[in-house]
């Protein structure tokens, strides 16, 4: 099993064609050699009968035999040696037995004439028992000879056996030609090994090049070569359908991978700016700004600005990375109304001058993570706080869906414009005007962090914004 | 101090957008002896540059109107041949041809060092000729050659080891200025210097005997404070 396994598949699916080969030749040649075999036989036979048959008639009735239908009948040798005589010829032996199986006559006279095999006694009793035909085979010098014994009855139907004929003819003939038979298949068999082996191993083989670009392909892929595609030579066959499918994958991951690299890229780009300050400040404390309180006060409260901010990317990213894992979400049936009545007394802290109010909807109850939909709710209301001018109400409320429920923070703050619209959801990106506005910046993760917070407890979110006029954000999440 | 050709202050402009950063570069430049004028937008920062007169800009990339290379062309197109050096976040080779084809004279990676960056404005300046080549600092009969680190009081060859002359090269760059020994010992031996300030002492009383400096000293004790430079052998 182990050898088998070390081969390559070409190897495998050639030798498997082999054996297939091998196993329906010698099924057909073997099942036509018998069939040889038999007709060969049989003919033998019939022959033996159909000589011998006008000859015992013609016998019976010459002895007065068929007039005396009783049981005690004897054959005397002279009688029965006529019967062996004239049965006898030049391809077959005739010998005659009496009713107790002993051999009285012998037919052979001259020496070209065959010798007859020693008669064997079961199937001698079988013929006397009253089988019409017995035939088997047998040898005499070593040479194969069909033997077929004939039981004598005065007449044809009679029950009074009263001897047995033992017919014989050679078998060297149907053996010789049998043994013809048998070499011409052996060689058949081994000219369709060979040739059928060799075809195989060449069709294999060309079914599989398609599978060894495949191969090929693959490895240069894994090697990191996100950009190679495997090759497609036939869409419709098995082995096309699996490139196609493995290109499909492989786009897939080329698109994962660079995303991950933008991320990655995006966000030491973000920690490098508050390092900046750190360093910066601190150098300039040490190379001397320590020694005027003044200064070192602004230095290390900028500082600590910094090191807060870093601590809250830091906290995102591995919010981020928590909500990849479905066991971090505990979904259950949230009542709706009350949970917005009591997020929005919290949320009113942050508020400032914002007029903040709830538009009731219908009693529903969601399947969702309070905590997951608490901080969702709060970046919504933190960003329309941010973005929308310091008395301009921000308004929240719910509505029902076929899909679920939708639940909406709607502002009428600065919007945004078209293109910034469609990358608002990418991990650390800041529409030119929302970016960093006087100190109170944001990170870039808030809104993607929001969509991975939604999707993580299987809704969506959608936003529409107009620029000027304000901005709604849609979160539909899943009825309990 | 550092003083231009006809002795005046050098003015900097920075326009960056991040408060703490602007914080540091102006305390930290202002105590190099520059004058600082910050401008927190590209728009503000062109407008500054239009109104007042200045040595050098410094040039934050990512800023929240328009960018910085945009304000490099701008002030590119308008004429005046003033250093800009530009700082960003981006370290990728295509961002800094970009930020040096659009005018920049020099581009500084975020974090950058301080020192490093007061040795690019320096180089820059002498560039522009807005500041002499530095190459003797002279005061209360001493003379520092810079190039050949060699020391001499009223004509007479001093022998300084490294520290030393860092040390004596502090002081005369700021005359009159008071450094605590911390501050001396993270400009002379450097931030990471483990071990205490007394070592500073040390150093300061090897360099007064060897400049022969009697009372009153050039290099003056201020109690329960640190170190200052009097040139002119008088004052507190």
């Amino acid at each position: 099993m182990k050898a088998w396994e070390r081969l390559s598949l070409r190897a495998r699916l050639s030798l498997l064609y082999a054996f297939l080969l091998i196993f329906s030749v010698v099924l057909v040649g073997g099942y036509s050699y018998w069939n040889i075999w038999q007709l060969f036989i049989s003919t033998k036979s019939s022959h033996l009968r159909a000589r011998a048959k006008p000859v015992i008639e013609h016998w019976l009735i010459d002895n007065g035999f068929d007039k005396l239908d009783v049981p005690g009948l004897k054959l005397n040798a002279r009688n029965a040696l006529a019967l062996a005589q004239d049965l006898t010829s030049r391809d077959a032996a005739a010998v005659i037995l009496d009713g107790k199986g002993r051999v009285i006559a012998n037919g052979r006279r001259l020496p070209e004439e065959p010798e007859a095999p020693l008669p064997q006694g079961r199937y001698v009793q079988r013929a006397l028992s009253g089988e019409n035909e017995v035939t088997y085979r047998s040898l005499v010098n070593g040479r194969p000879v069909l033997v077929m014994l004939i039981p004598l009855r005065p007449r044809p139907g009679s029950s009074h056996i009263f001897g047995v004929i033992q017919m014989s003819t050679s078998l060297s003939d149907i053996n010789e030609i049998l043994f013809r038979h048998g070499a011409m298949l052996v060689s058949l068999v081994a000219v369709i090994l060979i040739l059928g082996t060799g075809a195989g191993f060449w069709l294999v083989g060309l079914s599989l090049q398609d599978l060894k670009d495949l191969v090929t392909g693959c490895n240069r892929i894994s090697r990191g070569e996100f950009s190679q595609r495997v090759p497609v030579k036939n869409p419709r066959d098995e082995i096309g359908q699996l490139a196609v499918s493995f290109n499909q994958m492989v786009d897939k991951l080329e698109a994962g991978f660079a995303s991950q690299q933008r991320f990655v890229a995006n966000a030491a780009h973000e920690l490098m700016t508050p390092l900046t300050g750190l360093r910066g400040s601190l150098e300039v404390l040490m190379r001397g700004a320590q020694d005027d309180p003044a200064a070192a006060a602004r230095l290390t409260k900028g500082m600590f600005r910094e090191v807060n901010r870093l601590i809250r990317l830091c906290e995102r990213l591995l919010a981020l990375s928590r909500l990849q894992n479905a066991e971090n979400v505990h979904k259950e049936p949230v009542v709706l109304s009350r949970f917005l009545d009591d997020f929005i007394q919290q949320a009113k802290v942050l508020a400032g001058k914002h007029p903040v109010s709830i538009q009731q909807g219908p009693y529903v109850r969601i399947e969702a993570d309070p905590d997951l939909l608490k901080q969702i709710l709060l970046n919504l209301l933190s960003n329309a706080f941010r973005y929308s001018p310091g008395d301009s109400p921000v308004v929240m409320g719910w509505k029902l869906l076929p899909q679920g429920v939708e639940i909406w923070v709607s502002d009428q703050g600065k919007g945004m414009d078209k293109k910034t619209l469609s990358h608002v959801f990418e991990p650390f990106y800041q529409g030119k005007s929302s970016h960093r506005a006087s100190g109170d910046r944001g990170i870039g993760l808030g809104l993607s962090l929001v969509k991975s917070m939604v999707e993580a407890q299987g809704g969506s979110v959608s936003i529409q914004s107009q620029p000027g006029r304000g901005t709604r954000v849609s979160v539909t999440l899943p009825l309990a | 101090m550092d003083m231009d050709k006809n002795g005046d202050e050098i003015k900097i402009l920075v326009i960056e957008d991040d408060p703490v950063i602007t914080e540091f570069l102006s305390t930290g430049l202002k105590y190099e002896g520059y004058k600082v004028t910050s401008r927190n937008a590209g728009r503000a920062g062109l407008e500054a540059l239009q109104d007042g007169v200045f040595d050098l800009v410094i040039l934050d990339v990512m800023l929240p109107d328009i960018d910085g290379f945009e304000v490099c062309r701008k002030i590119r197109s308008r004429g005046p041949d003033i250093p800009v050096l530009m700082l960003t976040v981006k370290r990728e080779i295509s961002d800094r041809v970009k930020g040096l084809d659009s005018g920049a004279d020099d581009y500084l990676t975020k974090p950058f060092s301080f020192d490093e960056l007061l040795a690019r404005i320096r180089a820059l300046l002498r560039r522009s000729g807005k500041m002499r080549k530095d190459k003797r600092l002279q005061a209360g009969g001493l003379v520092l050659d810079l190039e050949t680190r060699q020391v001499t009081r009223n004509g007479k060859m001093i022998n300084l080891t490294p520290t030393e002359f860092s040390l004596l090269e502090l002081f005369m760059r700021h005359p009159r200025m008071v450094f605590t020994r911390e501050t001396i010992l993270n400009r002379v031996l450097g931030y990471d210097h483990d071990g205490g300030t007394n070592i500073i002492d040390v150093h300061i009383s090897h360099l007064r005997n060897k400049l022969g400096d009697r009372p009153p000293h050039l290099i003056r004790t201020i109690y329960g404070t640190g170190y200052a430079f009097y040139p002119e052998g008088k004052g507190v």
